[in-house]
């Protein structure tokens, strides 16, 4: 073959598929136009329906069908939608409805499919319509390694209660990556009194890589029947847990709390002793304030900030210490004082935030 | 000489017959992508993850320089995006308008005190703004640096481990913060994401808000939509899969904070920040081996204008091409380089021979195709056929880049829209890409001119940075 020759074919070739291309846009337009056609009618009796449903006028039968009538995905957005608007005791019952119908079924048997698209098409439908009997579902699709399926599964939890769900949530938390734990420990939140029995026992489990994480969420709970282990892992030796365990009993205005936040504020770890005089400040026992004043002088700049913005929670007490440091010789803590003092309500609002 | 344009030819033809197989890669890798992509857009409950506390809190930086006309509208329009937790930094860069006057007034701004460390260095700050009307919007007035240097200045003064870097025209749809989280909430290791940017010539805009989007009618800002689709949708969706993406628009790009950091933030030498803060953040990450991705998003979308002149538009590419030439000049040690990864194997060089070379060997093909046709060594034949199916390859993936649109995203609703899209997919090849490569080429002078006064350059400073704004939209 020559070179022309291979040019031809190649010309050829481009002119088919440009032909096809285009072949293809005009084909994908109608496509869409016809179904949108089809389909957005079948929206409206669906919404119609729900609405009645949710008033009480219509019977859960009517709603069955029209969500059977419409693709699948959009059915499923349909009942995400609705789930939010519809009081749970009433939305229960569809969920129980939902559980012999053909069509749910089909979408429940997607959990075990191949294509993570189709699994994640399940965990949304469970994540608002799941009822106890689907708990061993949900558990596969917590365990499920595409991120998007593990995320709606975990939503599951806002409707349904199961130690077994919450445990396996819970483990996986602190093994997750920031900004997904967050959104787990939001919806552990919502099984509170598990979720504290549970988190006792993973405290204790002191050598854990995964701790720090634990006490953060730990901390998030403001769980009084947490005080008591989250001061105890104040001692130990990983400064992150410190940080974390100062951070979580900074909530609870206790005697212990007060003690060990006293010996964090001189540990040798700069950021522990940022979170011990943030603490502090947030318990503002008038005892700490010497405490609180002297962090003025620590050589780190962030420590000498959380003590100034401490300062300003104990009230005019701290205020006239921050007064006293701005005129005072020593630059660091005169240099904060007239920082701290120098903020509007809102930024030291932000501040504490 | 037939020796010699013979070799040439052949070699033009094998670069040519390299870089098509490479884009026909990327073509094939671009549909897996938006498959994925499209189907994580729609299925994403966002109403829900809003309501949650796990988004990540987010800065967005905003620098501006004489913005006076436009600055308020942009920010407020920034102020009442779709997240929960975020703050507006807008930097007045030295402006010589009332851009800062502006801002005063729309937004009941009090001077501050600086509360945080100078972490990256720039130029002097003259004084901080909070405003009373809006909580989340901070000011920095500082001297004139640039716009790498103001981006630094925002960094330094945001408070969130999150920073996106937007242009203050730059008109960004309201769930866009939202869709550009995705990854996070994914658990990816994620340094840097970008969204896509469209253009917003010939668009209905109501309040900061693109509202209606259309296809200009006019020539040069519609190959423009063209443009911009076959770059944000095919080329980086491509290299999604590829690992090797170089470029995050600097109009519309999100940023792990501490990184930005850990090198130092933007370079104010630098002619296209965008790029060059990608390559170190690579460089950096790869070096320390520290597991990253840097992913395109395309549902996130930000909209900008276009140079509708020609003028304008030539020295937009001379910039552009200018900073990838000496980007990749700068960054030579990671060509081929094993230590570098799929980037060092694939992306610079693809960056280096695919992309800043490319108008050299096209000019090369022009003249060697006209001196032979002067010795009558050419066959004419061979030459025309060599041409149709040069120009037949890029109407391909500019229509590729269409097909994709059409299949995902679909802003462009209306038939006509879509026919112009075609049209302009056909025509650019006639001609707008002829033109483009005598911009891009006039860089290469404009870098060995540089070369010459280089010292000269160093000692203006941050005054050589200035104005030098805008994203780019190279494969």
């Amino acid at each position: 073959m020559t070179g022309r020759h291979f040019l031809t074919v190649v010309a050829l070739v481009q002119g088919v598929l440009l032909a096809a291309l285009i072949v293809l846009i005009i084909l994908n337009r109608w496509f869409r136009l016809r179904r949108r056609a089809q389909v957005h009618p079948r929206v409206i009796q669906l919404n119609d329906a729900m609405q009645r449903w949710a008033l009480g006028t219509a019977d859960v039968a009517s709603v069955l069908l029209r969500l059977a009538r419409l693709p699948v995905p959009l059915a499923i957005d349909a009942l995400v939608m609705w789930s939010a608007r519809v009081p749970g005791d009433r939305w229960r019952k569809l969920a129980t409805a939902l559980r012999y119908h053909w069509w749910a079924r089909l979408v429940r048997a997607n959990s075990d499919s191949a294509r993570w698209w189709q699994r994640l098409q399940t965990a949304r439908f469970l994540a608002v319509a799941a009822t106890p009997e689907d708990t061993p579902r949900v558990l596969r699709l917590l365990r499920d390694p595409h991120p998007a399926v593990h995320i709606a599964a975990v939503a599951t939890l806002e409707r349904v209660e199961s130690a077994a769900l919450t445990t396996v949530a819970l483990e996986r938390l602190p093994r997750l990556a920031a900004t997904v734990s967050a959104y787990y420990a939001g919806m552990l939140r919502r099984s509170r009194p598990l979720v504290v029995q549970l988190l006792l026992k993973m405290l204790r489990r002191t050598d854990d890589p995964a701790l720090p994480r634990l006490v953060e969420f730990a901390a998030r709970l403001n769980e009084p029947a947490l005080r008591e282990r989250l001061t105890a892992l104040t001692g130990h030796p990983d400064p992150e847990v410190r940080v974390q365990a100062a951070r979580a009993i900074g909530s609870f205005p206790h005697t212990d709390s007060i003690a060990a936040l006293t010996r964090l504020a001189a540990d040798p770890a700069w950021p522990v002793r940022a979170q011990a005089v943030r603490s502090l400040g947030m318990i503002a026992d008038p005892a700490t304030l010497p405490l609180v004043r002297d962090a003025l002088h620590d050589p780190e700049w962030w420590v000498r900030l959380r003590a100034g913005l401490a300062l300003t929670r104990f009230g005019a007490p701290g205020r006239k210490l921050l007064l006293e440091a701005e005129v005072g010789g020593a630059a660091g803590p005169r240099d904060m004082a007239r920082l701290v003092l120098g903020l509007s309500t809102q930024a030291l609002a932000e501040y504490a935030a | 000489m037939r020796e010699l344009i013979h070799v040439s030819d052949q070699g033009i033809l094998v670069y040519f017959l390299a870089l098509n197989s490479f884009y026909a890669v990327l073509m094939i890798l671009s549909i897996p992508e938006i498959w994925e992509q499209t189907r994580l857009a729609d299925d994403d409950d966002f109403q829900r993850i809003m309501q949650s506390d796990a988004l990540p809190p987010i800065t967005l930086l905003v620098p501006a320089y004489n913005e006076s006309a436009t600055v308020v509208a942009s920010v407020t329009a920034l102020l009442t995006l779709e997240y929960r937790n975020f703050e507006v930094i807008v930097v007045n860069d030295g402006s010589r308008d009332d851009t800062l006057d502006r801002l005063r007034a729309a937004f009941d701004l009090f001077e501050a005190p600086r509360t945080y460390p100078e972490t990256i260095p720039t130029r002097p700050l003259r004084a901080l703004y909070r405003s009373r009307a809006r909580t989340r919007l901070l000011v920095v007035d500082k001297e004139n640096g640039g716009k790498a240097d103001s981006l630094n200045a925002a960094i330094n003064a945001s408070r969130f481990p999150l920073v996106i870097a937007v242009d203050a025209d730059t008109l960004i749809e309201p769930d866009a913060m939202l869709r550009l989280t995705r990854p996070f909430l994914l658990g990816r290791h994620i340094a840097a994401v970008g969204g896509t940017v469209r253009v917003a010539n010939s668009c209905t805009v109501e309040h900061g808000r693109v509202t209606d989007a259309r296809v200009p009618r006019r020539f040069l800002p519609g190959v423009q939509v063209v443009e911009y689709l076959r770059a944000f949708l095919f080329g980086r969706l491509g290299w999604n899969r590829l690992g090797g993406n170089l470029i995050i628009s600097g109009a519309f790009g999100l940023f792990r904070k501490d990184y930005l950091l850990a090198i130092g933030g933007y370079r104010t030498e630098s002619v296209v920040e965008d790029m060059d803060v990608v390559v170190r953040l690579h460089r950096h990450l790869l070096r320390h081996r520290i597991p990253y991705e840097m992913p395109f998003i395309p549902d996130p979308v930000a909209w900008t204008e276009v140079p509708e002149v020609g003028r304008f538009l030539a020295r937009q590419r001379e910039r552009w091409h200018r900073g990838l030439l000496s980007a990749m000049w700068q960054y030579k040690g990671m060509l081929f380089n094993p230590r570098y990864g799929r980037v060092g194997l694939i992306g610079v060089p693809f960056y280096t021979f695919g992309e800043a070379l490319a108008p050299l060997v096209e000019v090369l093909g022009y003249v060697i195709t006209v001196v032979g046709f002067a010795l009558g060594i050419v066959n004419v034949q061979f030459a025309l056929l060599f041409v149709l199916v040069a120009w037949g390859y890029g109407m391909l993936l500019s229509i590729w880049a269409v097909v994709l649109e059409e299949v995902s995203f679909r802003r462009y609703g209306r038939v006509g829209d879509l026919a112009r899209l075609l049209l302009f997919a056909t025509l650019e090849n006639f001609g707008y890409r002829q033109r483009t490569v005598w911009w891009r080429l006039k860089a290469f002078l404009t870098v060995w001119q540089q070369r010459q006064v280089w010292g000269e350059m160093t000692r203006k400073g941050f005054e050589a940075a200035k104005g030098q704004t805008g994203r780019r939209v190279d494969g």
